[in-house]
């Protein structure tokens, strides 16, 4: 599987440029925080709300924008097609794991998704260049660990839904709703420390927050020490619940599979 | 008279497809309510922190935030369907069937793949801006600018799918296009003056979402004089034109799939 695995990035990346259009309009088509960077500029024009000026605002957006697209998977499609027409029999028949070619697929299309976000990047910072900031060593790289969590986070809960299509034919509409409220719960849309008092409350019980603004908030220098690490763990406890479940429904879902051939 | 009669028969023919999952009705009747309260929520967050923003209050951002879903429900019910399935039929030859129809081509492929079900969600923001209406003392007079100019503004969104569809003909698979445009129009969600620059000026001129959610708010308010309203009505039939030129156009260069 190691041995193999250096090949699956090439594919992925061969793959990821040959649909270099298509690609393009998807990430253009996933930039809301964009949207409400531009709203919430406009709120803070006024004077900084809890310590968020324009510049932390357009910090936090844009980083949300990075994370998001350094985090995205799109396995539950990928999967909800290859299950549903039978393609999967074959990916099963070889030596190695489905998930492993998916994740290989995934990741390998990260450096044309950044070529391709790097001029809004730097629109952003040339119309607000005030949002540029010295950080710390220590909450870049916890960041970027961070990140790395969110993306298993991100990517197990799309195999969880993914392999829900053994069982029922409405798992993209699952996903939809999970979608839906991953948007509102996970800084997407709007900075969780800005949302009302019981909203944030109830948030921080969801597993949404793990999936994006930990590292957001960790990257753009927002969060103090002592909650940084505190954050982090919570990120760990979610990532081995989403593990532990895409594992249970993808095993479950396998030994069910009746597709023509399987 | 025969217009009338075949778009009846267009209508009937869709209506009668969703009549058969009538079980769906239900499904989508919550979901139009859930993606409302979707749509609305994060309004709720920002004039949480703000009584007012550049002189909008929440009761008047969330009469945009009504046209929106409005427009959106439009969107999904006739505009893409329609656009989804002529991509496909330029795509699999079949599209000579369309042109070999008696009825104008443009009427037809604008209402032959409709989808009545999601007119649900326009329901659902005619709610919502009557809710704002009503905490806006919006009077009959306002009522009625404002629904003149979001039919305008209706107008002017088929008109611009119409250009993608014709793009259709030259560049074969435009779906992906019609997702991207649909990203752009979330914009409209808030009221356009909040933008500023050349985001404002792309949201009123290039992808008039503002046109469609903020002019009719702005009716709604009072606060929108005849000239600019009569304006917008202007430029929704001239971009009408525009759509039926391009439309015509494209039908020319169309080499068919068998010739």
């Amino acid at each position: 599987m190691f041995r193999a695995f250096p090949t699956l990035l090439r594919i992925g990346l061969a793959e990821a440029v040959a649909y270099r259009a298509e690609l393009v309009i998807w990430v253009l088509t996933a930039t809301a925080p964009l949207i409400s960077m531009f709203i919430w500029d406009r709120v803070a024009e006024e004077g900084p709300l809890g310590g968020w000026g324009q510049g932390e605002m357009a910090r936090y957006f844009l980083l949300a924008l990075i994370v998001r697209h350094i985090t995205s998977a799109w396995v539950v499609w990928e999967l909800n097609e290859n299950i549903r027409t039978g393609s999967l029999s074959p990916m099963l028949l070889r030596p190695m794991h489905p998930l492993v070619f998916f994740v290989a697929q995934n990741l390998s299309a990260m450096p044309l998704r950044a070529v391709i976000l790097a001029p809004l990047i730097v629109g952003v910072l040339w119309w607000r260049p005030e949002l540029l900031w010295t950080p710390e060593p220590w909450t870049i790289a916890l960041g970027l660990v961070s990140a790395v969590f969110a993306w298993a986070i991100a990517f197990a809960a799309q195999v969880i839904f993914g392999s829900l299509a053994f069982f029922s034919q409405q798992s993209l509409g699952l996903f939809n709703v999970y979608f839906g409220l991953w948007s509102l719960g996970s800084g997407y849309l709007f900075p969780l420390e800005l949302a009302p008092d019981w909203l944030r409350q109830v948030l921080l019980w969801l597993p949404f927050r793990a999936t994006l603004a930990t590292p957001v908030e960790l990257l753009a220098g927002l969060v103090a020490w002592e909650d940084a690490l505190g954050l982090v763990a919570a990120q760990v406890v979610w990532a081995v619940v989403f593990v532990g479940l895409a594992a249970m429904t993808w095993n479950l879902g396998v030994k069910r599979h009746e597709a023509v051939g399987a | 008279m025969s217009l009338g009669v075949s778009i009846a028969a267009l209508m009937r023919a869709s209506l009668l497809t969703t009549m058969r999952y009538r079980a769906s009705f239900i499904g989508e009747a919550v979901m139009a309510v859930a993606w409302a309260a979707w749509t609305t929520a994060p309004l709720f967050v920002v004039f949480d922190q703000a009584p007012t923003l550049a002189g909008w209050t929440a009761d008047e951002a969330l009469a945009v935030v009504g046209f929106f879903i409005i427009a959106q429900g439009v969107l999904e019910a006739l505009v893409d369907p329609n656009l989804r399935a002529v991509v496909e039929h330029v795509r699999q030859g079949t599209f000579d069937f369309v042109l070999l129809k008696p009825l104008d081509a443009q009427l037809y492929v604008s209402l032959h793949r409709t989808e009545p079900l999601k007119l649900v969600h326009c329901l659902v923001g005619i709610g919502v801006v009557g809710y704002a209406a009503d905490a806006v003392n919006a009077g009959p007079v306002e009522l009625l600018s404002a629904t003149l100019l979001m039919l305008a503004g209706l107008t002017l969104l088929h008109s611009l799918w119409t250009v993608v569809v014709s793009s259709a003909f030259f560049f074969v698979k435009v779906d992906n296009l019609s997702w991207l445009i649909r990203a752009g129009l979330d914009a409209g969600r808030w009221p356009v003056s909040l933008y500023r620059g050349f985001v404002r000026f792309v949201l009123t001129f290039v992808l008039p979402i503002g046109l469609v959610t903020t002019y009719p708010a702005l009716a709604l308010r009072g606060e929108l004089k005849p000239s600019t309203g009569l304006g917008a009505m202007v430029i929704a039939v001239l971009f009408a034109g525009v759509a039926r030129i391009a439309w015509t156009q494209s039908l020319r260069r169309y080499s068919s799939a068998s010739s």
